[in-house]
């Protein structure tokens, strides 16, 4: 998959995409979320 | 360590003169105007405790990405290939996504509840212990020069390459620059300008990334004729060969010399000591509330990708261009690329910017390189005084007043260590000082910084004991048993006769790390579990919601 060689190192690289992705996601999610709000939901 | 960028007549001076007098101008500015903003303490050390999402993400990045990972890893990415996007990986997962999310929150929460305002006062407030306050500062400004020292020879070899200043004077200014907006600026001066700084780095780093496979006809296409260069390993490259690496789309064979550098040192010590540094960890109790950390998170994780994620995918696609005949490289084809840089890896990043790409894109380089430098060490130099005045001396003296000042004097004295000891101390041991950092810091202070956040039944004996004997088996393994600086420091040759003390694979290519952390939360879980546990009272401030 995109030319690279193992698997492993493909997975490295969607590892890559997919964290990233994630920390923004979570980012735009709670953007507007701070403790007060947070501590209401547990 | 930094190699020639281009030779006197390549270079447009004026041009790159010009750019970096803006930059310091730039520098100068958000300095003044973070020595403006910080009046009493909170501001020096905290930043008033009231940082913008960006300014911190930004900060938190520029501070944790330095010309060792940009150059340093990019060329080390050059020569073994991409099973560094590992490191990349857990820089994101763990740097970032877990230090934020579980660490960040409940620093920034039990820290203001606490009115800690460093990270060894954070750890000696949780466990109402002053000399444990003491001992975590001492143990940050013994090792921090040692981390300091290296990033700042790397700054002033670059500016030596570059501006063609001799070597000591490149030190002196650097020093010099870096000293000033950290005294008077104090950690909003920092701030400001490592939003500056990793502004600079993503833009120069992406730049970078994106002319790569624009010049070399895609994504795929780049990594399908990488994947296709794998035989040229063994036929031109033995010793790494040997070594166990088998190409640069491909990850090292198991169990070699270099997966094990790789897993151990790289991915693991690297990786999960970054949750541990003092500098970075302090930054999460620079904010208002958890929505800025929130934010923080996104803009972090992207930091990373691009600064990083780009340095050591170039790194690796540089030995595409520097085989091609087609590329523009005139006399450096059909090499690869740790041959053409002459086996150095530091050269292949520079190099690759020199030979392959426009001047303008070098001079934005030398800019991304100089900004990941100070950044770095700023924080290191802000850490190393904070620990020195506010935390050691402060404290020694009982003082009740504000430390700005005396902090300020820490500073200087960081400074002026760091200095000394990239002057004096030999290449062999300041080389190997970033490792001896990370390792040492994590293995002191992860288990006892995870249990100050989570673990209640944690005591002042527990943290105690797993610090000094993370420091302690930390210590042990750097000097007897792993090769890389065990070796080179010769300790162990002159007591017991050989390099390291056991020679069998793989034990000296295991990092440190992979044996002193355990040993690190063993110790505190044991002592813990056999202590008395603080006061319920004192568990309620810490926690309280």
């Amino acid at each position: 998959m995109f030319g690279l060689g193992d698997n492993a190192i493909t997975a490295a690289m969607l590892g890559c995409i997919i964290s990233t992705a994630v920390c923004v996601i979570y980012g735009a999610i709670n953007w507007n979320r701070s403790d007060d709000q947070k501590e209401d939901k547990k | 360590m930094i190699p020639l960028l281009c030779t006197a007549s390549q270079m447009h001076t004026p041009v790159l003169g010009t750019l970096i007098a803006i930059y310091v101008i730039a520098i100068g500015f958000l300095g003044w105007r973070g020595w403006k903003k910080t009046s009493n303490q909170r501001d020096y050390l905290l930043a008033g405790r009231q940082v913008h999402p960006f300014v911190m993400a930004m900060s938190y990045g520029a501070a944790f990405i330095s010309t060792s990972a940009l150059v340093g890893f990019g060329g080390i990415a050059g020569t073994y290939g991409l099973g560094l996007l590992w490191l990349v990986f857990m820089n994101i997962a763990i740097g970032i996504f877990i230090a934020f999310v579980f660490f960040g929150y409940r620093t920034r929460r039990i820290g203001k509840a606490l009115n800690a305002n460093t990270f060894p006062e954070f750890i000696g407030k949780r466990f109402k212990s002053v000399k444990l306050k003491l001992l975590i500062a001492m143990i940050i400004f013994i090792f921090i020069p040692l981390y300091s020292s290296v990033v700042l020879i790397g700054g002033a070899r670059f500016l030596e390459e570059v501006m063609m200043i001799p070597y000591s004077w490149s030190l002196a200014i650097f020093a010099c620059v870096v000293a000033i907006y950290v005294i008077f600026g104090g950690l909003k001066g920092v701030m400001y300008i490592d939003a500056l700084m990793g502004s600079v780095m993503i833009g120069g780093m992406l730049l970078l990334l994106i002319m790569c496979f624009v010049k070399l006809g895609g994504v795929a296409p780049a990594f399908q004729e990488l994947t296709n260069m794998a035989p040229l390993v063994k036929e031109r490259l033995p010793e790494a060969y040997a070594l166990g690496h088998r190409g640069w789309t491909v990850m090292p064979e198991i169990n070699s010399v270099w997966w094990w550098t790789l897993v151990s040192s790289l991915m693991l010590g690297v990786g999960i000591g970054a949750l541990a540094q003092p500098q970075l960890a302090v930054r999460f109790m620079t904010v208002k509330s958890s929505r800025e950390l929130n934010r923080a998170v996104l803009v972090g994780g992207v930091f990373i990708l691009c600064t990083v994620g780009s340095a050591y995918t170039v790194g690796a696609l540089s030995n595409v261009f520097f085989y091609r005949s087609d590329l523009g490289i005139a006399s450096n084809f059909s090499q690869l690329a740790i041959e053409a840089a002459g086996g150095n890896p530091d050269k292949i990043i520079p190099m690759f910017i020199r030979e392959a790409l426009p001047p303008v894109v070098l001079y934005l380089f030398a800019l991304t390189m100089l900004s990941a430098a100070m950044s770095t060490m700023s924080s290191l130099f802000h850490v190393t005084g904070t620990s020195l005045g506010h935390d050691f001396f402060r404290t020694i003296e009982n003082s009740r007043s504000d430390s700005t000042l005396v902090t300020r004097l820490g500073v200087l004295s960081g400074i002026i260590i760091s200095l000394v000891v990239a002057m004096l101390l030999p290449p062999g041991i300041v080389a190997r000082g970033t490792a001896i950092f990370f390792g040492v810091c994590a293995s002191a202070f992860l288990p006892a910084y995870c249990a100050a956040l989570y673990w209640k039944r944690a005591t002042r004996a527990g943290v105690w004991a797993s610090i000094i004997s993370g420091v302690a088996s930390s210590l042990f393994g750097l000097l007897f048993l792993h090769a890389k600086e065990a070796a080179g420091l010769g300790i162990c040759q002159a007591i017991f006769g050989k390099p390291v003390l056991i020679s069998a694979h793989p034990w000296p290519h295991v990092d440190p790390f992979i044996y002193s952390l355990p040993i690190s939360i063993a110790v505190l879980v044991i002592v813990s579990l056999l202590t008395e546990k603080l006061p319920e009272n004192h568990l309620a401030r810490c926690f309280k919601k």
